[in-house]
């Protein structure tokens, strides 16, 4: 066992600790603090894939920007979840089942699975800067694109009643 | 040594968490927030194939970059309805917004 391999089953331990306390903690602001621990340690698995570039933009994006502007949002909504908005047991019991045997399935399909891989190896950024401003640079631009779509929208439905 | 299927399972495993948490919120943030994870998972599993499968060229790379965005962009809009959302009502239960005009 190496130290790669020992470092690989820390990531994965916290990212799947802070995934199951996300979808298990009662507050709504503990599990937004456990997706931050979850979304930190899929940065370090890209790390450990040899992509900085990806684990600084998942730092950038989904550490910084997404966790933060979902605080936001619950400070300025202040959502209630009363005892009412508790999912019935049933549906819990049910959906836990469907969803571990989905997993069982998926990691008896994938953890057995042998894929025709060169010689591991990262590429560096240098590289995807190459594919994505070269072959990609139409979907690139597309994507700039509909990011600003997307902010206009947000802009124009949450001060809808201004317009009125 | 650490194969790609460490990966895969990683990211399946996160995937059914996240896919368990959007059966059983009943909060619209809450949902949004496991659609996050479910997200993550997929871009894992595309960075993990990136690496082992094709590592000449950093295709898989490109894609998580894209996924990114849109991800960016879903979380945006979301957040916006969900603000939107509750200024008209309760945004605590999902399953009370049954009508979407009004």
């Amino acid at each position: 066992m190496t130290a790669s391999l020992i470092l690989f089953y820390v990531y994965a331990a916290v990212a799947v600790i802070g995934a199951i306390g996300m979808v298990s903690s009662p507050k709504l602001v503990h599990a937004v603090m456990w997706l931050f621990a979850t979304l930190f340690a899929i940065a370090a698995l890209y790390l450990s894939l040899g992509s900085e570039f990806l684990a600084a933009m998942q730092l950038f994006v989904y550490g910084g920007a997404v966790t933060v502007l979902v605080l936001f949002v619950l400070m300025l909504a202040r959502p209630t979840e009363t005892a009412t908005s508790k999912p019935r047991a049933t549906r819990t019991i049910a959906a836990a089942v469907l969803c571990a045997a989905f997993f069982a399935a998926l990691a008896a399909t994938l953890g057995g699975a042998s894929f025709s891989h060169d010689v591991a190896g990262a590429h560096d950024t240098a590289q995807l800067a190459q594919i994505l401003f070269s072959r990609y640079a139409l979907p690139f631009e597309l994507a700039g694109l509909a990011l600003t779509i997307a902010l206009i929208g947000a802009i124009v439905l949450a001060r809808e009643e201004d317009a009125e | 040594m650490i194969t790609l299927n460490h990966y895969l399972v990683v990211a399946a495993l996160l995937f059914c968490i996240g896919l368990f948490g959007v059966l059983t919120s009943k909060s619209a943030l809450r949902v949004v927030i496991s659609v996050e994870l479910i997200l993550n998972a997929v871009n894992v599993n595309l960075a993990a194939f990136a690496t082992y499968v094709a590592p000449k060229e950093a295709v898989g790379t490109s894609f998580v970059i894209f996924l990114m965005v849109v991800a960016a962009a879903e979380i945006g809009l979301a957040l916006a309805l969900i603000l939107t959302l509750n200024k008209s009502s309760d945004i605590a239960a999902i399953d009370s917004i049954s009508q979407l005009k009004g």
